[in-house]
C-alpha cells in the first residue's frame, strides 16, 4: 500500500475502527490502483448499508432485540461464573437489575487489576488483598470473656499480624476506633498494652451480663483491617497477572488502596461508578455489564441497541432506570405517561396541574389520530422546480 | 442525483402517484396503466418535481 492509498483511506468518512482494519488487512498486499478503487468503492457502499437511515423507528427495534432473547434467558441462574467460590447474579435477574438501575447490585462483586510490578508477584498480590478483604478483630488473636472482672480480653496474636502486614499498634488504635463509630456502640472503656498486644474492653454498666456478651459480639465481628464492605477477595491468575475478585464492592476505598491499577479495575456496581467515575463512566458500564450477560448466556445482540438504550437512561446526567420511576414516568407528555400505567391518575393529576400536551411525541399521536414523526410521517415534500 | 432514505422515496414516489391517478400530465411517455408503476419510473428517471425538505 502506498502512502497516497493510506491518505485516501484517511480522507473518507468511515469509523476509525474500520479505516485501522483496511489499512491492516491492505498493508502487506500489493494492490493496483483500479484494484483499491474497487475496494475502497465496496467498503463505502457497505458502511453506508449498515447505517440506520433518519426516520427509522430504532427504539422499538431495540427494544425487540434485546427483548426477544431475553425471553430465551434462563429464569433463574445461580452461578459461580468465572470464579469458583465468587456468587454473581447472572441472566435475567442481573439484566432487569441493570435496566432497572438498582442502587445496589444483589451480589455487588469487584474485579480488581494490579500495577504491573504487584499482578506479576503472587505473594505481593496477596498483600495488596489483605489491604482490601475485611478482616474481623477475632482473627488476629485469641478473644475471651472474663466474667470474673466483668471484661472482654484480646490477646493479639503477633505472628498473624506480622504475616498480614498490620501492626500490633494499629489494631489497637482501630479496634475500639471502628466499634463506636462503624458498628455504633458506644458504652464500652478500653484499656491496652502494646508490648503484650493486650487489649481489655470493659462495659459502662457492670451490672448485666448480657452487656457484656453484647460487647464481646461487637469486639470479635469489628473489622479492623480492609475495606468494611468486601467480605471476601479470592486471588486468581488470569493470563499471566494475578487479579483480584471480590464480593462486596467499594469503588473509591479500593482505589486508594496502594498497588491497584485504577485504570482497569471494575465494579458491577452501576451506581457506584456513576457517583465515582461519573456519568459517561456509568454509560459504558451499562453498556459492557448488559452485553457481558447477553453473551454469558450465549445471546448475541447488536452492541448499539445497548448503547441505545444506555444512552436513553443517562441522558439526563444520572442513571435513570427504564420504566415508572424512570424514563417513562418522567416523560413531558401527559398523554405519553397515561399510555404506559396507571391511566387515570396522571390524568387526573394533569387535569388538576392544568397541564398542556404539545403532541410532539408519538404516543400521544397515535392516541389522537395524528401521523406520527416517524418513517414516512416524518418526511416534508417540498415542490422541485423543474430546470 | 440526491440520494434518499427509504421513507423518502415511498413519500416522494405516493405523492406523485395521487397526482397521476387524478389525472396529472405524465412526464415521461410510458405503456404503463398503473399509476403506481408509472411514478416509480419517473422517480428512477429523476424527473419528478418534488423533493424533501430536511430539518
Amino acid at each position: 500500500m502506498t502512502p497516497e492509498q493510506e491518505q485516501v483511506i484517511d480522507n473518507e468518512t468511515l469509523p476509525a475502527k474500520t479505516k485501522e482494519q483496511l489499512k491492516k488487512f491492505l498493508s502487506e498486499k500489493n494492490i493496483s490502483d483500479d484494484q483499491f478503487e474497487e475496494i475502497i468503492e465496496r467498503v463505502n457502499s457497505e458502511y453506508m448499508s449498515t447505517r440506520i437511515e433518519a426516520c427509522e423507528a430504532v427504539g422499538v427495534i431495540a427494544a425487540q432485540s434485546i427483548g426477544e432473547p431475553g425471553t430465551q434467558m434462563t429464569m433463574r441462574t445461580f452461578h459461580y461464573a468465572g470464579v469458583a467460590e465468587i456468587n454473581v447474579t447472572l441472566g435475567l435477574p442481573r439484566l432487569i437489575e441493570i435496566m432497572d438501575a438498582r442502587k445496589e447490585p444483589s451480589t455487588p462483586t469487584m474485579t480488581i487489576y494490579l500495577e504491573p510490578e504487584f499482578g506479576a508477584d503472587r505473594d505481593r498480590a496477596r498483600e495488596v488483598s489483605w489491604q482490601i478483604e475485611a478482616a474481623t478483630l477475632q482473627e488476629f488473636g485469641d478473644i475471651t470473656i472474663d466474667m470474673q472482672d466483668m471484661q472482654v480480653v484480646v490477646h493479639l496474636n503477633s505472628a498473624v499480624c506480622e504475616k498480614r502486614k498490620i501492626p500490633v499498634g494499629t489494631i489497637i488504635e482501630t479496634a475500639p476506633r471502628k466499634i463506636r463509630e462503624r458498628r455504633h456502640y458506644r458504652d464500652f472503656e478500653h484499656e491496652s498494652d502494646e508490648k503484650e498486644g493486650v487489649i481489655n474492653f470493659m462495659p459502662k454498666s457492670r451490672e448485666s451480663y448480657q452487656n457484656l456478651f453484647q460487647l464481646a459480639e461487637h469486639v470479635r465481628k469489628v473489622i479492623v483491617q480492609g475495606i468494611d464492605d468486601i467480605e471476601r477477595v479470592v486471588v486468581r491468575k488470569e493470563s499471566g497477572e494475578y487479579i483480584l475478585y471480590t464480593e462486596g464492592s467499594n469503588l473509591k476505598d479500593v482505589f486508594d488502596v496502594e498497588g491497584v491499577d485504577t485504570r482497569r479495575t471494575r465494579t458491577n456496581n452501576i451506581n457506584e461508578i456513576s457517583q465515582v467515575l461519573g456519568i459517561e463512566a456509568a454509560r459504558n458500564a451499562i453498556i459492557h455489564e448488559a452485553v457481558s450477560t447477553l453473551n454469558e448466556q450465549g445471546i448475541l445482540v447488536d452492541v448499539r441497541h445497548i448503547m441505545l438504550v444506555a444512552d436513553m437512561m443517562c441522558l439526563e446526567g444520572e442513571v435513570k432506570q427504564i420504566g415508572r420511576h424512570g424514563i417513562a414516568g418522567e416523560k413531558e407528555s401527559v398523554l405519553s405517561r397515561a399510555a404506559f400505567e396507571v391511566t387515570v391518575n396522571h390524568l387526573l393529576d394533569a387535569a388538576v396541574a392544568n397541564e398542556v400536551d404539545e403532541l410532539s411525541g408519538v404516543t400521544e399521536n397515535v392516541i389522537v389520530g395524528q401521523p406520527i414523526q416517524l418513517g414516512t410521517g416524518d418526511v416534508k415534500l417540498i415542490a422541485k422546480p423543474m430546470n | 442525483m440526491q440520494s434518499y432514505t427509504r421513507y423518502e422515496r415511498a413519500r416522494i414516489i405516493g405523492a406523485r402517484a395521487l397526482q397521476i391517478s387524478m389525472g396529472a400530465p405524465l412526464l415521461i411517455t410510458t405503456e404503463k396503466c398503473d399509476p403506481l408503476e408509472i411514478a416509480i419510473e419517473e422517480f428512477q428517471q429523476n424527473i419528478i418535481p418534488i423533493t424533501v425538505k430536511r430539518k
